[in-house]
């Protein structure tokens, strides 16, 4: 029990770290709504899709729920080079979250759109909408409404699982944090700024999130 | 010319027949009272009218013109002149009244909002409303939904209006509001087709009734026939348990 917290050692490098928070945004962005938008089609084929669209469908949401991310992320990033496809760190990174998230958020949106009431439906129906109405008007605003909760959740929980993205050399958050903690051997320093870094990024993405949840039911509320 | 004219109208869910060879005529400005056993086919009647029940076979003529079920342009045509209300009142439930009332016309008609929104008040004070046009479904009782649920039929202006029980889910103080309301219509000529199980209403209010049985019509005739002297033994049946409770 020797060590001794010397902060001031990794002053100079608390920048770099810090600066790595952008990448795990975007990361976490970019996963997010690709997922979501792939999860939505995913979703539709499963409910809505042919007999064959909606068996594979099932199948990608079984292989994704069922399959660990880094098992994917290795597989993608020092796997697949052996049959000759060479992918970018960033490339493997993506690949993998936005399947893996793909097949959690497909689940999430089938939940929401399962739950809208026949009943609507059919006053819609009778009222005259188009089946683009009924999707704009009903069907699209009762899924926000009742999939916001867990999809805000699932939306911190990518923002700390884009930390694994440091283990196939993404220079993000965790990433410089390796990379300082090995260069200074501050461990406990740099891995306690990055652990509070990731708790303020996740207590303002929640903020934030209720924020926008706010007005997107203020928008459902008023719709003309 | 009758305003809608149904003949040999067949409903079937599956192989299983749940309507057989309806016919029946209804005349303009009539109010029309549905009665009988449940299962019987009143509401999928109604659902079949309005296009959300395919039939099976038959012919629906509404304003002198052929509904082609399997048309969108004509369905959209039947959904012009008639209307329907549901017996859950199937309110858009993250909508507020007055965007329940008024999103049909404005988002489906291309109606100018200020012209829909100020019907959709005048609608709302006269179904006795006024006053809840921004809150939401789940804060009213069921019969003020139902009122809501009226309000939006007729803020499509339809001819015609088919209410499926609408008083059905309601508490028994509130169902005398929504009959009133239903009353008022009949004075103005709207054509009515209503499935209900209150008699003392029906009798009352309709200028004639259709007693139901198994997927058919059994009987038609002016509440005082239905009622105090049928001429079929189903009809007498019925009349018969209802009456005495």
């Amino acid at each position: 029990m020797n060590y001794s917290l010397q902060f001031g050692q990794i002053a100079a490098d608390v920048p770099y770290i810090l600066s790595g928070a952008w990448p795990t945004l975007w990361i976490t962005f970019v996963t997010f709504f690709a997922a979501a938008v792939l999860g939505l089609f995913i979703a539709m084929a499963r409910l809505k899709g042919g007999p064959l669209a909606s068996r594979l469908a099932g199948i990608w949401v079984t292989l994704t729920t069922n399959s660990p991310l880094f098992v994917v992320l290795f597989f993608l990033f020092n796997g697949l080079p052996n049959w000759g496809i060479l992918l970018s760190p960033i490339a493997a990174t993506l690949i993998a979250f936005i399947a893996i998230s793909s097949g959690y958020l497909a689940e999430i949106q089938r939940g929401g759109i399962q739950s809208v009431r026949q009943a609507e439906l059919d006053a819609a129906e009778t009222l005259g909408m188009s089946r683009l109405q009924i999707l704009r008007f009903v069907i699209a605003p009762h899924v926000i409404k009742t999939t916001y909760p867990a999809l805000s959740n699932f939306f911190i929980f990518t923002m700390l699982g884009t930390s694994m993205a440091s283990l196939v050399g993404v220079n993000e958050l965790t990433g410089r944090a390796i990379e300082v903690s090995s260069r200074t051997f501050r461990s406990i320093e740099v891995f306690s700024l990055v652990a509070v870094t990731y708790v303020v990024l996740s207590l303002f993405a929640s903020a934030a999130l209720a924020l926008v949840g706010r007005w997107l039911f203020r928008v459902n509320a008023r719709m003309i | 010319m009758a305003h809608l004219e149904i003949s040999g109208l067949e409903v079937r869910y599956g192989a299983v027949p749940v309507l057989s060879g309806i016919d029946l005529a209804i005349e303009r400005g009539e109010l029309v009272g549905l009665v009988g056993p449940s299962g019987s086919g009143k509401s999928t009647l109604l659902r079949a009218l309005v296009g959300l029940v395919p039939p099976a076979a038959g012919r629906v003529v509404l304003e002198g013109k052929d509904v082609d079920y399997a048309s969108k342009t004509s369905l959209r045509g039947l959904r012009d002149h008639a209307a329907i209300v549901f017996q859950q009142y199937n309110l858009f439930q993250n909508m507020s009244v007055l965007d329940n009332i008024m999103v049909t016309p404005v988002k489906v008609r291309g109606r100018p909002k200020a012209e829909a929104e100020a019907e959709a008040r005048t609608l709302l004070s006269r179904v006795g409303l006024g006053g809840k046009e921004l809150a939401y479904p789940d804060q009213l009782s069921g019969g003020q939904q139902q009122r809501v649920a009226i309000a939006r039929a007729l803020a499509l202006k339809p001819a015609l209006i088919l209410l499926d029980e609408v008083t059905a889910a309601l508490d028994p103080e509130l169902v005398r509001d929504v009959l009133d309301v239903i009353k008022d219509l009949a004075g103005e000529g709207i054509t009515m087709l209503l499935v209900s199980h209150e008699m003392g209403f029906i009798r009352e209010a309709a200028h004639r009734v259709v007693m139901m049985d198994a997927g058919r019509v059994v009987e038609v005739g002016p509440p005082s026939q239905i009622f105090d002297a049928p001429t079929e033994e189903r009809t007498r049946a019925f009349m018969s348990k209802i009456i005495r409770h």
